[in-house]
């Protein structure tokens, strides 16, 4: 039986896209190249990491889709219309959707090869495991690449030349990679930009092919960000497909309300996120604190620290009892970061009270100091508190730093790389005090 | 070739399928199409019969292309109904593509694509087709089938369209300004492709704004100007309806007294140039017997004599009341 012509040519139509691809160097340095160069930036990073790079694989997957459904797609579709070729295309006795869809396939198979290169580079360079389930892995990655083909299709349609595929990608590109949990991982990003990324589908993407990778949780409970894609492609391929122009020219004014119906898809969905809970801030490897042993606390020597009457790290004496630092003591046992869920950000947090007063060269540095060293032991298990200081002194990159509280009367604030060298000093001071190696 | 004067309505259901023995090829009837404030296209109606060369002849600007593009279903007429071998167009966009070849204006592919890939492509969307190997033999590409469209010339790019447009066997090929830009060698040869289309009982709608090539290679011509077919009828015909005077040079030696010259019978006008007398007349064939008569008893010699009947330029100046010129009005789009 043989195959309707409509569907040889797509068939046709489907393999030419894929070997002009490959003829097309531009295609080549943007499709691959540039993908690997994001995965030797991660991996010049995390490469001592254990797992080495298996927690950064799916934000390096998303910048490898991102590319090639956000630029690849519309540079290659809005390069065809601007040489007239889809005019000629339109001559055909087939719908023009019929090969826009053709092309957008095409694009699916090269982006998977970009997926499986980047993987088998991860492995063979710096022994990344491969994915603990490819099969979720398969899905997630389509639907992924759905959500961003869409948008890409949106990007074509709106685009007039290939410079302003570029732009408009960038526009796509650049905010999910800053601050969407694509390039810089959400833990270490504030909390407004971690709920921000929640509007963006970046965020869902590396939340959906991440635990692809270790195997712990694979998609059993990725159902809501699944449907965030879902939605978000939809709506923007909806879109793309309804304002596709097969020859240059000017959108119809309609163009706006399709355009705000794809960007209302994000808002809906990060809307959904909030107030189900799913924007909850996330902290860099939660409860890696609980994982600090005895014996690496056994480890931790307390030789050369600042005495309590220096400039550095001061620390008022166990008998302090005043008006003042009975009220600022309140404050702080009622201070919500200080109350958090996960106790070891929680008392990262308050070292990081004792860290801003002296940086900042508050009046009452030392004093705070010593509150904060007393909610630590009234508002916590001993066990915890040990386990947490030391996480600080071990991982002093870990976590989040904060860099003031307003609240408690500190408004300015400090480098964040300053805030967590002297949370690593008072937290030596308070373990050592907690393990009684250090006088009080 | 039959033609319908502007503003006939035949009676034609869009819905009703096409009797192909007994329809022409391309059926325009009362076509309009607006761009912005600017009426491209003004109630066009055309007929071209099957087997039939016919061209649409105006300067740039004139709505050749936009007419066009509507049959080749590129636009939507805002008013106005088009059949492609009985096919509407509205309601059956896609039988009637299947019948159709066409070459666009400023066409261009894939920098990296070869012929024999948009051949087989483009062949590919069709029931029937040519076998590649056969269009690149016929088209003389056959050595550049593998070679990337970047590197072709600009008469092999302009033979793969033509390619291209004959790719799916269609019966009627649309070819729009399709020498434009050609060198001479190229021109001839598609005239010759032209001529072989009609032998083979295609349907060619073609464009252009060259009068030479509308009247060498069509059967018909539609002069349009400012969106409207202001005559229509096989080229000998339209210069048989021309009022315009044939124009005699006439070389004698000695040469001719003008008292002479002026007092011929039925000649309207006369000058005298470098290349002799200039005789303007509607009865060119008296106007020679006489001057022959008149020569011989005077004993002079007759050296040159040139008849320049009238020409479409002068059938096109006629109708439009100003001089022809490919290039005169604004694009409209």
């Amino acid at each position: 039986m043989t195959a309707p012509p409509e569907f040889n040519g797509w068939i046709r139509h489907f393999l030419l896209t894929i070997d002009l691809n490959f003829r097309s160097p531009q295609a080549i340095v943007y499709g691959y190249l540039v993908p690997v160069f994001f995965l030797v930036a991660f991996g010049s990073v995390f490469r001592a990491d254990t797992p080495p790079l298996q927690a950064q694989m799916g934000q390096i997957l998303t910048i490898t889709i991102l590319g090639g459904a956000c630029f690849g797609l519309p540079t290659a579709l809005v390069a065809e219309r601007e040489r007239g070729i889809w005019r000629r295309y339109r001559l055909l006795p087939v719908p023009t959707l019929w090969l826009v869809l053709s092309a957008m396939t095409a694009r699916v198979l090269i982006v998977a090869s970009a997926v499986l290169i980047q993987i088998a580079i991860a492995r063979a360079v710096y022994g990344t495991p491969l994915p603990a389930e490819p099969g979720a892995l398969m899905l997630a990655f389509l639907f992924v690449t759905g959500a961003f083909l869409g948008i890409g299709l949106l990007i074509a349609a709106l685009a007039d030349t290939v410079p302003a595929v570029q732009a408009l990608g960038q526009c796509v590109f650049l905010p999910m990679i800053m601050i969407g949990g694509v390039g810089v991982p959400l833990a270490v990003l504030p909390v407004w930009a971690q709920r921000l990324a929640g509007f963006m589908p970046g965020r869902w993407s590396v939340e959906v092919l991440e635990p692809c990778f270790d195997g712990q949780n694979g998609l059993h409970a990725a159902g809501f960000r699944l449907g965030a894609l879902a939605v978000i492609g939809l709506a923007a391929g909806a879109s793309g497909t309804k304002l596709f122009r097969w020859e240059p020219g000017r959108l119809a004014p309609p163009a706006r309300w399709w355009v705000t119906a794809a960007l209302a898809s994000w808002a809906a969905v990060g809307a959904v996120a909030w107030h189900t809970g799913r924007l909850k801030p996330v902290l860099f490897e939660t409860g890696a604190w609980s994982n600090i042993t005895e014996a690496e606390i056994a480890q931790i020597g307390f030789d050369g620290l600042p005495g309590d009457n220096d400039l550095v790290a001061p620390l008022a004496p166990p008998a302090l009892d005043s008006a003042e630092s009975r009220g600022f003591a309140a404050k702080l046992s009622l201070w919500p970061k200080g109350r958090l869920d996960d106790a070891g950000q929680s008392i990262r947090n308050l070292v990081g009270i004792a860290a801003v007063a002296d940086l900042c060269a508050d009046p009452r540095e030392s004093e705070i100091a010593r509150l904060v060293f007393r909610q630590l032991t009234s508002g916590f298990e001993p066990a915890v508190a040990r386990q947490a200081l030391a996480w600080i002194v071990l991982s002093p990159d870990d976590g989040q730093a904060i860099t003031r509280a307003p609240e408690l009367g500190l408004f300015r604030h400090p480098p964040e790389r300053l805030v967590r060298q002297r949370s690593v000093i008072y937290a030596e001071k308070y373990l050592g005090r907690l393990l009684r190696k250090i006088p009080d | 070739m039959s033609v319908i004067a502007n503003g006939t309505r035949l009676d034609v259901s869009p819905d009703a399928k096409p009797d192909s023995s007994n329809s022409p090829a391309v059926s325009v009837v009362d076509l309009w199409k607006r761009f912005g404030a600017t009426e491209a296209v003004c109630g066009i109606s055309f007929e071209v019969a099957a087997g039939q060369v016919f061209g649409l002849l105006g300067p740039n600007g004139a709505g050749k292309t936009t007419t066009l593009e509507c049959i080749l279903g590129l636009r939507h007429p805002d008013r106005g109904s088009i059949r492609v071998n009985g096919w509407d167009l509205r309601t059956h966009s896609t039988q009637a593509k299947r019948m159709i070849g066409a070459q666009l204006q400023a066409a261009t592919l894939q920098d990296k694509i070869t012929p024999r890939q948009a051949l087989s492509l483009f062949g590919s969307f069709y029931a029937q087709s040519f076998a590649t190997d056969e269009l690149l033999q016929r088209f003389d590409l056959e050595a550049k089938g593998d070679v990337p469209f970047a590197a072709l010339s600009g008469g092999q790019r302009q033979r793969l369209f033509l390619a291209l447009a004959m790719v799916n066997r269609p019966t009627l090929l649309v070819l729009d300004e399709p020498t434009a830009g050609l060198d001479p060698q190229a021109r001839r040869g598609l005239h010759t492709l032209i001529r072989e289309m009609r032998s083979e009982g295609r349907t060619v709608l073609l464009s252009t704004h060259d009068l030479g090539e509308a009247g060498q290679l069509c059967d018909g011509i539609g002069i349009i100007d400012h969106g409207r077919i202001v005559a229509a009828a096989p080229p000998a015909e339209l210069i048989g309806r021309s009022r315009a005077p044939a124009r005699l040079i006439v070389q004698t030696a000695p040469p001719l007294d003008a008292a002479v010259a002026s007092a011929l019978p039925e000649v309207i006008g006369a000058s005298c140039g470098d290349r002799g007398w200039t005789l303007e007349t509607r009865a060119p064939d008296r106007v020679l017997a006489e001057l022959a008569r008149r020569v011989s008893e005077a004993g002079a010699e007759l050296l040159h004599v040139e008849l320049n009947r009238p020409s479409l330029e002068d059938v096109f100046i006629e109708l439009t009341g100003r001089p022809w010129s490919g290039e005169d009005l604004p694009e409209v789009r």
